[in-house]
């Protein structure tokens, strides 16, 4: 899955623009944008934060991150749970079913990637890569929308669309930054274990409802995985991305709960059914820059 | 009004069986944390820089340590007396923290009441799925207050049964002004968005790896408050109030509805309640 050409979809002033296709209606538009414009603007006022936390992951990236192998295995319980489509729940079982536990699988899925890749870097790595990937589907979705192939689309559903892909980018951004603050290279590409089964599962999607299906187990394996990381992870910068993008991944998968029809928030507990495991980041490029 | 209350009502169903799961799952998981914890505490599997890191900022919970394994102990026996006690990771500053998000969702569980009181919210003339969605969210909130009641217990804490008084405060001055559905839920949204940035920021100052793994499971569920009630402020500012229904009638909606509810790529902390706000005092 390749990212769309425009892939950017902030307006000069940052804002998501709407490029979904489907005609805004007119009736109580304005007042909208007025209530969101703030909360928008408000957006670009976290960004301060994030950069301060990469800084500090930056002065701690040389002592904390090489702890983090005699740490607790890392998505230790939720691999084996993988919910949603069909498809990404025939993705491999994690370590809760592997011989030895947790942290045994957890170490076994690291030497293929380089014994000295610390496992905070290992996190921001899969991470980016399935935000990557959450960009590169929203976009396929806009450009299937754009050429009428998933019938009609209300403006609603381009709007959430373009937002989300946004957001997802800037998620991404955040977790390369990391990466590039630990001196390794960004990662640019989609997660490979997990765009393999979205490739085949967006191709027999038909209509909207296929797409927000699909999108919201993307999102339901963002918001777990990030769920295991925070208590995964060592550096205290790492730990406040994940805090940080966790609640946003959650609020795309209430929008897309209510979008089809189903009670939005029907978890007191964020769940960590369908986290990624460790094992997905094996196919990931980490290279020393 | 659009509106299948029955179907409603087999969907809430189904999710609270999905609930009881999750909630089976994170016992385990967070039984799991505590297990994992002792065990290695009792090994001794503990770095240097953990160790000083844990004895700084947690002096207080060292000396009780101390004070229990004797009087001439080392820094190991130290830690394993720690690791024998029920709250091995935890500390002073912890069981603050997690009295202050009780406190907070005391707050919210006594606000939805208040709430559910008013006719337009709780009554004949109010908009099923608000009413279900304050009442669901109510429920929610008790639970998390007895969870995070449960892990102050744990570590060998107070649990906080009273609600966070500076946001009582707000809640108070509120009350008299609640005179239409908007306006409760603008109280609703600040509640919510102070719980959800409260905890985000917790999450990364926790110690204790049951506390920080409950707070972290939490904070997306109020994130996702949020933004069902900032969708619902927004329809009712727009006159669509009578839109707001289960499923929604999509294609007539603005396409700013699409994405009202999550305005930020990353959850802000700037609204977060002093860690011992909510304190036992």
């Amino acid at each position: 899955m390749t990212y769309p050409e425009n892939a950017d979809t902030r307006d000069d002033a940052g804002r998501g623009v709407d490029r979904g296709g489907a005609p805004d209606m007119a009736i109580s538009e304005s007042e909208l944008r007025s209530l969101t414009n703030d909360m928008v603007d408000a957006h670009h006022d976290t960004f301060p934060q994030m950069r301060a936390s990469i800084a500090e992951w930056e002065e701690l990236e040389g002592e904390s991150t090489r702890r983090a192998l005699s740490r607790r295995g890392f998505l230790a319980t939720a691999g084996a749970m993988i919910a949603g489509g069909v498809a990404l729940a025939a993705l491999p079982a994690a370590a809760a079913t592997r011989p030895g536990g947790a942290l045994a699988a957890a170490r076994a899925g690291l030497p293929a990637m380089g014994s000295d890749v610390p496992l905070d870097v290992v996190v921001a790595g899969l991470a980016a890569s399935l935000e990557n990937l959450a960009v590169a589907t929203y976009g396929a979705a806009l450009k299937a929308a754009s050429a009428h192939k998933l019938g009609p689309v209300p403006a609603a559903i381009g709007n959430f669309a373009t937002v989300a892909m946004a957001q997802h980018k800037d998620h991404a951004a955040a977790w390369n930054s990391v990466l590039v603050s630990a001196k390794y290279k960004p990662i640019t590409a989609s997660n490979p274990l997990y765009a393999s089964i979205v490739d085949k599962d967006f191709a027999k999607v038909a209509d909207v409802a296929g797409v927000a299906e699909l999108a919201l187990t993307l999102e339901g394996v963002a918001a777990a995985t990030y769920l295991e990381a925070i208590k995964a992870l060592s550096t205290p910068a790492a730990v406040a991305i994940a805090a940080s993008i966790q609640p946003v991944e959650m609020q795309h998968v209430a929008v897309l709960n209510f979008v089809l029809g189903r009670y939005p928030v029907p978890l007191a507990f964020g769940s960590l059914s369908g986290a990624a495991p460790v094992s997905a980041a094996h196919g990931l490029d980490f290279v020393k820059s | 009004m659009d509106h299948d209350e029955h179907g409603l009502g087999q969907l809430i169903e189904q999710s609270d069986d999905i609930q009881a799961d999750a909630m089976r799952a994170s016992r385990a998981s967070l039984h799991e944390v505590v297990e994992v914890g002792r065990e290695r505490r009792a090994r001794g599997e503990i770095d240097q820089e953990e160790v000083e890191e844990f004895s700084t900022r947690r002096s207080a919970a060292l000396r009780q340590g101390l004070a229990g394994a004797g009087a001439a102990v080392g820094l190991g026996a130290a830690i394993l007396a720690l690791s024998q006690t029920s709250a091995f990771a935890a500390a002073p500053g912890d069981v603050q923290i997690l009295q202050t998000a009780a406190a907070i969702e005391n707050l919210a569980v006594a606000t939805y009441g208040v709430a559910l009181t008013l006719p337009f919210i709780g009554g004949a003339s109010a908009n099923p799925v608000v009413k279900t969605f304050v009442t669901k969210t109510r429920q929610q909130h008790i639970e998390h207050a007895a969870a995070f009641n449960a892990s102050i217990r744990a570590l060998g804490g107070k649990p906080q049964t009273k609600p966070d008084p500076v946001l009582l405060q707000v809640v108070d001055k509120a009350k008299p002004t609640l005179t239409n559905p908007a306006k409760v839920v603008d109280l609703a949204i600040t509640l919510e968005n102070g719980a959800a940035e409260t905890y985000v920021k917790d999450a990364g100052v926790l110690k204790d790896l049951n506390a920080k793994d409950l707070t972290a499971s939490i904070m997306g569920v109020e994130a996702q408050h949020v933004a069902i009630l900032l969708a619902v402020r927004a329809l009712l500012a727009g006159g669509l109030g009578a839109d707001i229904t289960l499923p929604p009638p999509i294609a007539k909606l603005p396409a700013a509805a699409g994405s009202v509810g999550f305005p930020n790529a990353f959850y802000s902390t700037t609204a977060a309640r002093p860690a011992t706000e909510g304190a036992v005092r």
